[in-house]
């Protein structure tokens, strides 16, 4: 057992904490960063290994020593689920992760005002918890520019200044500066996928990733090789925490990295602070550290079961949860998917930044009329392989043979052996509202390999609003693969209402102390010298992938803490 | 790779050679010549996982079931590389007595319910029964219309062998399975490569530019 002192403690070094870490640490602050898994190195990845990577998940956490499990409702009961989207290493999910880098819409910041204005409040889902954010588009624009020049996503402008430019995203909101990088390059997909758009009249785009298209801060260009989504970079083109921040870092002498520390307490005493947190080091010893500021960044599933381990006598409902809405409102993305497969073309999906490789948002957030659509919001609609990465495994694995062609025998080897190169998937990201009663708790029937309740979620996305939305983004779908040309184009069926991809919500932000667990700056209403940071923060999803918007909020928390909180601690408000 | 497959895969080495002979003999001449004539640089690289096919984990018996069941999952054709001519048998073999140790007991009652179910419907064992009766037993699976499964379910087990025969296909060869890189020329995978160019980015052809990849190639390469 030992105790160390420091400034700060970050638990979770990922897409939160990894910025965190090196900002504080450059304003010379001392940081000490708990990471449950291990270090990992731009050489780690030269194994281009889909089993290992891909379907094994290895760098993911490992179902059986971290289970989370998942429940339609409260009266069934929960099951591990069999792979979680995080990350389990030092850089967290950007090590691995599509590395789509988005800035969310102007509107995606204020979806109760922006949808009562124009349609009425009658047309918000009355079960549901749709809030604004407590900050705007504006306020965030300055991080998420900096986010995109420090860390590098390519793409190109489609806003810039309020002035709009075909080829970039004509509904974005508006930027002041235009990327820093190019657009990756385009493929076979993407040249399909732009055509067809255009032809329907809709504003195809490169999607922009994290991923250096040509060299940038020491790290070469994207190589193409398309091990992309769920492997780390064997050369480092991907952006990732990994080889962007941590090295930061390190740099400025105040930073230390402890691997293989479980996190399992966030203590605190009878004045209503915080005083750091106890860990599991990674043989099993008991080890505290005491800090003046606790900042919590692992995913959102450890951000509430931390919070609701370390309950005390002043705080019996878990830490910073007077408003009772800790662990409420979780959100995931709902998976629309379609397929187009060809006879005259090979398109050969398994090449190039594998995930989302080219884009429409013309049926996303509220860019489009949604009067009498009987839904509000929508989705991303992307072409790229059915796995997110193309590799054959990934795609047997994923891919929904079309009607009449079943999952083996000979009938599925020549379908597959003929159309593997030969077809793509489209994905319609479709934004799921957030509803009090979508939640994550502690599980009392599951634990992990430390002897901690797994955490439970209690998910169903099956409502008329969201079933509305995600029907309307297929058929759009379809139409862009028939547009596309493709003599076979099918649907996916829907799932069982489990939670799809990017998980969020259950410590959201808000005005109001009442209705959510922190403030703007990420800071518990409760008590001020602990952040709560990440995905789990937003109150609602947007249709686009979260972590450029993570990675913006962290800045700004980072802003906040060096130049007010320092000088002043106390609530940032 | 794993530690743990390394081991096994030395220790077959000694074990397989007592099953070679029969294995070989099962492959039919015109599907050994279009892997071979596709394999530029397989050679040393797969000789310790090639040849026996199991050894490791299952008996005789069972590696039959488990061979056929595959192979009836992913047939092999002239030109078109089944499940036997990846060696899915050994990817599988090689799994549970490696990374799938756990799930020994899943393909053990898995395994026995099998058998049991198709001895009382046919009166033999799946590895007995013709492709007909056997296409027939798996749909049965598939689809949980069968009565001698409890733990683990039908469809779970047909699930299970469906997902590590495609894994055995598919994964890079060094797991003992996608023998020749036969998987890869069935779809027409060039495997593990580092590097695309924008023209190739942008073509419409089928990509086949020589040689296909495998990881121990590449780090072969590598070293020199």
């Amino acid at each position: 057992m030992t105790i160390e002192k420091t400034d700060v403690v970050i638990v979770g070094v990922g897409a939160a904490g990894g910025i965190l870490a090196a900002e504080l640490g450059k304003a010379g602050i001392k940081v000490i960063g708990l990471e449950r898994g291990p270090r990992l190195k731009t050489v780690d990845f030269e194994a281009h290994d889909e089993l290992r990577f891909f379907q094994r998940q290895d760098l993911r956490p490992d179902p059986k020593r971290m289970p989370v499990t998942w429940r339609p409702n409260p009266g069934a009961t929960a099951h591990p689920i069999p792979s979680q989207n995080n990350g389990n290493e030092a850089g967290g999910g950007t090590v691995h992760y599509g590395a789509l880098s988005w800035r969310f819409h102007e509107d995606d910041f204020r979806v109760r005002s922006a949808t009562m204005e124009r349609y009425g409040k009658a047309t918000l889902p009355e079960d549901s918890s749709v809030i604004d954010w407590p900050l705007s588009y504006k306020d965030l624009e300055p991080y998420y520019e900096r986010a995109e020049y420090e860390l590098g996503v390519s793409g190109k402008a489609g806003n810039l200044k309020g002035q709009k430019f075909e080829g970039g995203n004509v509904f974005e909101a508006p930027r002041q500066r235009e990327y820093p990088l190019k657009p990756l390059l385009i493929d076979q997909v993407g040249v399909n996928f732009t055509g067809a758009a255009k032809k329907l009249g809709l504003h195809p785009f490169s999607s922009p990733h994290a991923i250096v298209s040509e060299p940038y801060n020491d790290r070469p260009g994207c190589t193409y090789c398309g091990f992309c989504q769920a492997f780390g970079c064997h050369v480092g083109a991907k952006s990732s925490i990994l080889v962007t921040k941590l090295p930061e870092a390190d740099a400025t002498g105040n930073f230390k990295l402890i691997t293989g520390a479980m996190c399992y307490r966030v203590n605190s005493d009878n004045s209503g602070k915080v005083t750091g947190v106890s860990y599991y080091g990674p043989g099993g010893d008991d080890n505290t550290i005491e800090a003046e500021i606790v900042i919590l960044s692992p995913f959102i599933y450890d951000n509430v079961r931390l919070l609701l381990l370390s309950k005390t006598e002043k705080f019996p409902n878990g830490l910073a949860n007077s408003s009772g809405h800790l662990g409420r409102h979780i959100m995931a993305h709902i998976g629309a998917r379609a397929f187009a497969a060809f006879d005259d073309r090979h398109v050969n999906v398994y090449m190039g930044p594998s995930a989302q490789k080219n884009s429409i948002d013309d049926y996303n957030a509220d860019n489009f009329d949604h009067t009498n659509l009987g839904f509000i919001r929508g989705a991303q609609i992307s072409a790229g392989p059915a796995g997110l990465e193309g590799g054959p495994l990934g795609t047997a694995m994923s891919m929904t043979p079309p009607p009449g062609v079943p999952r083996w025998g000979a009938a599925f080897r020549d379908f597959y052996a003929k159309y593997y190169t030969r077809h793509t998937a489209l994905t319609g990201q479709t934004e799921n509202l957030p509803y009090p009663d979508q939640m994550i708790d502690l599980d009392p029937h599951v634990r992990d390999a430390w002897g901690l309740p797994a955490p439970r979620m209690t998910y169903d996305w099956r409502r008329p609003n969201e079933r509305a939305r995600v029907e309307f983004i297929q058929g759009k779908m379809v139409q862009i693969g028939q547009a596309m040309g493709a003599p076979l184009v099918w649907t996916a069926p829907f799932g069982p209402g489990s939670p799809g991809a990017h998980h969020q919500g259950g410590t959201r932000m808000g005005s109001n102390p009442k209705e959510s667990v922190v403030n703007k700056y990420s800071q518990s209403w409760d008590i001020p010298n602990l952040f709560i940071m990440g995905s789990s923060t937003h109150p609602t999803m947007s249709g686009f992938n979260p972590t450029l918007t993570i990675q913006a909020l962290a800045y700004m928390t980072a802003d906040a803490i060096v130049n007010r909180y320092r000088k002043n601690p106390g609530s940032l408000l | 790779m794993p530690k743990h497959d390394e081991g096994r895969r030395a220790f077959l080495v000694g074990t397989a050679v007592a099953g070679a002979a029969a294995t070989t003999a099962l492959v039919p001449g015109a599907r050994a010549q279009t892997n071979s004539q596709n394999m530029p640089m397989q050679g040393d690289v797969m000789a310790p996982a090639m040849g026996g096919g199991h050894g490791a984990f299952f008996n005789d018996d069972d590696a039959r079931t488990i061979k056929a069941f595959a192979e009836r999952l992913m047939p092999g054709a002239p030109g078109k590389p089944g499940a036997t001519d990846a060696d899915v048998l050994n990817y599988i073999d090689l799994a549970l007595s490696g990374s799938y140790t756990d799930q020994q007991e899943f393909y053990r009652h898995g395994l026995a319910q099998l058998d049991a179910h198709c001895l009382a419907t046919y009166g033999k064992e799946f590895r007995n029964l013709s492709a007909a009766q056997q296409d027939e037993t798996i749909a049965a699976l598939e689809h949980g219309k069968t009565k001698a499964f409890s733990w683990p379910s039908a469809q779970a087990f047909f699930n299970i062998v469906h997902k590590h025969t495609m894994e055995g296909m598919f994964s890079d060869p060094v797991y003992g399975g996608n023998k020749n890189f036969s998987g890869w020329i069935l779809v027409g995978f060039p495997g593990a490569q580092m590097q695309f160019t924008e023209q190739d980015m942008l073509s419409k052809e089928a990509f086949t530019r020589e040689p296909i990849v495998g990881m121990q190639a590449a780090l072969k390469s590598k070293r020199g």
